[in-house]
C-alpha cells in the first residue's frame, strides 16, 4: 500500500540516483580493468589450471590424451621416497634459515643503525650480496669452498684441522646443507637488514630515554623497547622468509646440484625434475599443491601467533 | 545494491576465468589438428616427383649454438646453392637447456620445420610427445649409419636422421708419456691394461702432479665402461654389472690417479682445460673434442701440443675398437606446413653430401664412408701417427643411453646415484641398490 503512495518524483530521484552509482562503478572498475585482465590471464587461470593438473595425468604434449586420475598423483606422492627426502629437506633448510638470517640481518641493523664512520659504506656493502647475480656469487662461493683447493679448506689447514669437510660435496648431510644454509644467510640478510634498519628508524627515541630514566641497562633497553616495537617488522620478515626458503630452487642447483648423490634435494627442485626431465605435468603440480599447502599453512600459522601476541 | 555489485564482480571474474580457459582449449584443438595436416602433407609429399617445387620456401632450423658450430652455415649454403627457392633460416635455443626449450616451443606449435634433436632422452621424449614425423618409408638406406638408425627405431618407426655421431677414444699426451719413460698407449688396450698404464705414468705433487688417467664428471666417462661387454644396458633395471667398474675407478681416485670428482664438480672444471695444461696424460673423452683441441693448439691455448689419439680401452674378450658412442639427428616438425621441403633438407644434412662437409669441418658425421675418415684424418692439425688415424675407425659402437621410453627418468635415477657413488656420499653397494630399486620402480 505505502509503496504506491510515493510520489513519483522521488521514484525518479531513486532511479538517477541508481544510475550515477552504476556508472560510477564502472567507471572504476574500468580503471583496474587492464591489470586485472592481466592477473587473470597470466596469472589467475595458470593457477586454476594447476590445481586442475594435479589431478590430471599429462606429459605436456596436446597430442597426448590428458587423463583424469583423481587422487593417484597425490597418493603416489607419498610412496615416492625423493618427495619424502625433499620435503624433510626443504622443511630443514626452512627452519634453520629463517632465524639465522633473521638473527644476523637483524644484528646487523643494529650494528650500522649506530653512528659509525662509513656506515653508507657498510651498509651499501652488506646489501650487495642480494643484488649481485646468483650465478655469479655462487661460482665464486664454489671457488672458495672447493674442497681440495680452496682457499677456506687452505686455510682450516694451516689450522691443523684433519679430515677436511668437503663442504658442497661433502658427504655428510649436515655439512652439504650447511654449505647452503650459510650461503642463503648471507646471501639474504642484507635485504632483510635494511627491513629491520627501516623499523628502527621508526622506534620513538622517548621510549629509550623512559627507559634509561627507570634504569634500564642496554640489553633490557633492546629486550623491553626495540623488540617489542620491531613486532611488526619481524613479523613481515618471518613470513617474508619463510616464503623464500620453501621456494627455494637455484642456490640448490648452483650450489650442490640437489647432490651429492640427491641428499640435498628440495621440493622446487623436483617439481622441475618432474615436469620438464619425466614430463609428468601431473605429478608435478601435485608436488606443487603440496608445497603450496605447506607455506599458506606456516604463513596462516604465523598469522594466528601474530594476532594473539597483538590482544 | 552492494550485494548485486558483488555479484556482478564475481560473475565476471567467472565469465573471465572461463574465457580464458577456453582461449586455452581451443589452442589444443588447434593444435590437435595439427598431425592430421602433417599427415596429409606428408603423404602428398610422395606423390610429386619432386620434392620441393620450385615456389619460394623459407625453412626455419632449430638449432644451439650457431657461433660455436663450423657446420650449419656450410651445410646450408651447399642446400641452398643448389635449391635457390629455398632459404634456412636458424633458430638458437641455446645449448645448456636446448631440449626443454625445443620441446616448449613445439608445443606452443612455434613455427618450425627442421629440429636437431640433441640426445637419445630428448629424442625420446620428442617421439612420445608426437612432435616428429616419421622418416621410415621415406627412403633413406639405413645400412649407411652404422647400426645408428636401428638403434632410434621404435615400433618399426625412426623419427629422426643422425648427421653427428662421435664415439669415445682416448686422448693422450705424448710429451707427458716420454717425460715418464712410459710407452705409449696403443689401439687394443684392456680396461685392466688402461688402468695399470695410468697408475705407471702419474707423477709428481701439489702444481706438478701429473695424473694418469682423468674421468670427467658426466657418468658416462667412468661408468659406461661396464656396458662395452655387451650383455648389459643401462636400461636393463639391474645394475650389478658396474660394482667392478665403480671399484677400479674409485681406486683411481682414491689412489691419486685421477682427479677427484667431488672438487671437479663443485668447480665445475670443463675436461678440456686439464688436458690443455698437461695436467692428465691420458683422458677418455668423445671424438668431438678433436676439432676442439687442433684448434686450441694452433691458438696457443692448449699446451699439449703432441697428443695422439688410441681406441677406447675394452674389457676382457671383447674386440678392439669396441666403444661407447651419441647420435645427434636432424628431423621434421610434424606441426610443419612445409614437410616436403623439410624432409628434402633433412634427407641432404643427414646425407652423404651432408656428411662430406661436416666431414671438413673436422666433424664426426653419422655416414662413416672411407672419404669420410680419410678426409677427418687429412685435417690440419690431426696427430700424424698411424695409431690416431686408425682410432677413428669402429668396430661396435654403444650408444651412451639406449632408447627407451623412460630414457630421461632412467638417466636421472643413474646421473644422482652416480654422484653418491663418487662424492663417497654412498657406498658402491649402496648406489647401485639405489639404481636397482629406482629403476625397476620405474619400470615397472
Amino acid at each position: 500500500m505505502q509503496k504506491t503512495q510515493i510520489p513519483a518524483a522521488s521514484e525518479a530521484v531513486v532511479k538517477s540516483r541508481k544510475r550515477r552509482e552504476i556508472t560510477k562503478n564502472l567507471v572504476a572498475y574500468s580503471f583496474i580493468a587492464p591489470n586485472f585482465i592481466g592477473f587473470a590471464i597470466f596469472t589467475l587461470a595458470p593457477m586454476v589450471m594447476a590445481v586442475a593438473l594435479a589431478f590430471l595425468s599429462w606429459n605436456g604434449s596436446w597430442k597426448n590424451p590428458i587423463e583424469f586420475v583423481g587422487l593417484q598423483n597425490f597418493i603416489d606422492l607419498f610412496q615416492d621416497s625423493k618427495f619424502t627426502q625433499a620435503l624433510f629437506n626443504t622443511v630443514a633448510y626452512a627452519v634453520i634459515t629463517v632465524p639465522l638470517t633473521m638473527a644476523a640481518s637483524l644484528g646487523l641493523a643494529i650494528l650500522l643503525n649506530q653512528k659509525i664512520h662509513a656506515r653508507n659504506f657498510f651498509r651499501t656493502m652488506m646489501f650487495f650480496p642480494y643484488v649481485a647475480s646468483m650465478v655469479a656469487v655462487t661460482a665464486v662461493w664454489n671457488m672458495l669452498f672447493n674442497p681440495s683447493m680452496g682457499p677456506v679448506n687452505m686455510i682450516l689447514s694451516s689450522l691443523g684441522v684433519e679430515n677436511l669437510p668437503r663442504w658442497s660435496a661433502d658427504p655428510n648431510w649436515f655439512i652439504c646443507m650447511g654449505t647452503v644454509i650459510l650461503f642463503s644467510v648471507w646471501k639474504f640478510m642484507g635485504y632483510y637488514m635494511i627491513i629491520y634498519l627501516a623499523g628502527l628508524q621508526g622506534v620513538n627515541p622517548d621510549l629509550y630515554e623512559a627507559a634509561a630514566l627507570d634504569g634500564a641497562n642496554p640489553w633490557q633497553r633492546f629486550w623491553y623497547v626495540t623488540m617489542p616495537q620491531l613486532r611488526p617488522t619481524t613479523f613481515f620478515v618471518t613470513v617474508m622468509l619463510t616464503i623464500q626458503c620453501f621456494k627455494v630452487y637455484d642456490i640448490f642447483l648452483m650450489i650442490t646440484n640437489f647432490g651429492p648423490g640427491g641428499k640435498t634435494r628440495v621440493l622446487v627442485g623436483n617439481i622441475y625434475e618432474a615436469a620438464f626431465t619425466s614430463r609428468n605435468f601431473g605429478y608435478a603440480s601435485a608436488i606443487a599443491m603440496v608445497l603450496f599447502a605447506l607455506v599458506l599453512l606456516v604463513t596462516l600459522f604465523q598469522f594466528r601467533g601474530e594476532q594473539s601476541m597483538n590482544e | 545494491m552492494k550485494k548485486m555489485w558483488k555479484k556482478a564482480l564475481a560473475l565476471m571474474l567467472a565469465l573471465l576465468m572461463v574465457a580464458g580457459l577456453a582461449a586455452c582449449g581451443s589452442d589444443a584443438g588447434d593444435n590437435s589438428q595439427a598431425p592430421e595436416n602433417s599427415q596429409s602433407a606428408e603423404s602428398k609429399a610422395p606423390e610429386g616427383s619432386e620434392p620441393v617445387g620450385d615456389e619460394e620456401v623459407t625453412l626455419k632450423w632449430a638449432v644451439w649454438d650457431i657461433n660455436l658450430t663450423t657446420y650449419y652455415q656450410p651445410l646450408i649454403d651447399a642446400y641452398v646453392a643448389d635449391h635457390p627457392n629455398v632459404k634456412i633460416e636458424m633458430v638458437d635455443l641455446g645449448s645448456s637447456d636446448y631440449q626443454n626449450a625445443l620441446i616448449t616451443q613445439l608445443t606452443g606449435n612455434a613455427d618450425l620445420d627442421v629440429v636437431c634433436v640433441k640426445d637419445i632422452p630428448g629424442y625420446a621424449n620428442l617421439v612420445k610427445g608426437g612432435y616428429l614425423s616419421d622418416l621410415s618409408g621415406e627412403g633413406i638406406d639405413a645400412t649407411l649409419y652404422g647400426g645408428t638408425i636401428e638403434q632410434i627405431t621404435v615400433d618399426g618407426k625412426f623419427y629422426a636422421l643422425p648427421f653427428r655421431s662421435d664415439h669415445w677414444v682416448v686422448y693422450y699426451n705424448k710429451d707427458l708419456f716420454d717425460a715418464a719413460g712410459v710407452e705409449y698407449p696403443t689401439n687394443d688396450m684392456t680396461i685392466a691394461q688402461y688402468d695399470e698404464l695410468a697408475r705407471k705414468v702419474t707423477s709428481g705433487t701439489g702444481a706438478d702432479k701429473v695424473y694418469g688417467s682423468h674421468f670427467h664428471t658426466w657418468r658416462s666417462a667412468p661408468s659406461l665402461f661396464a656396458v662395452l661387454d655387451g650383455e648389459h644396458t643401462v636400461v636393463d633395471g639391474n645394475y650389478d654389472f658396474m660394482k667392478s667398474t665403480y671399484e677400479w675407478v674409485l681406486a683411481e681416485q682414491n689412489d691419486g690417479i685421477c682427479q677427484d670428482y667431488g672438487t671437479l664438480k663443485a668447480t665445475s672444471t670443463h675436461y678440456s682445460g686439464v688436458f690443455f695444461n698437461n695436467q692428465v696424460a691420458m683422458m677418455n673423452m668423445g671424438s668431438w673434442f678433436i676439432p676442439t683441441q687442433i684448434e686450441k693448439v694452433k691458438s696457443g691455448e692448449s699446451l699439449a701440443t703432441n697428443w695422439g689419439i688410441v681406441k677406447y680401452p675394452h674389457p676382457d674378450g671383447v674386440a678392439a675398437g669396441t666403444t661407447l658412442g651419441t647420435i645427434t639427428s636432424v628431423a621434421v616438425n610434424a606441426a610443419s606446413e612445409k614437410q616436403a621441403a623439410a624432409l628434402d633438407f633433412v634427407k641432404f644434412v643427414g646425407g652423404e653430401a651432408g656428411a662430406e662437409i661436416i666431414a671438413k669441418t673436422g666433424t664426426f658425421p653419422a655416414i662413416k664412408s672411407d672419404a669420410v675418415l680419410d678426409e677427418l684424418a687429412k685435417m690440419d692439425g690431426f696427430p700424424a701417427d698411424e695409431n690416431s688415424k686408425e682410432a677413428l675407425s669402429t668396430t661396435q659402437v654403444y650408444l651412451e643411453m639406449p632408447m627407451h621410453d623412460k630414457a630421461a627418468d632412467i638417466e636421472g635415477v643413474l646421473n644422482e646415484a652416480h654422484d653418491g657413488i663418487m662424492t663417497g656420499a654412498m657406498t658402491i653397494d649402496e648406489g647401485i641398490q639405489k639404481m636397482n630399486n629406482e629403476v625397476s620402480a620405474l619400470l615397472s
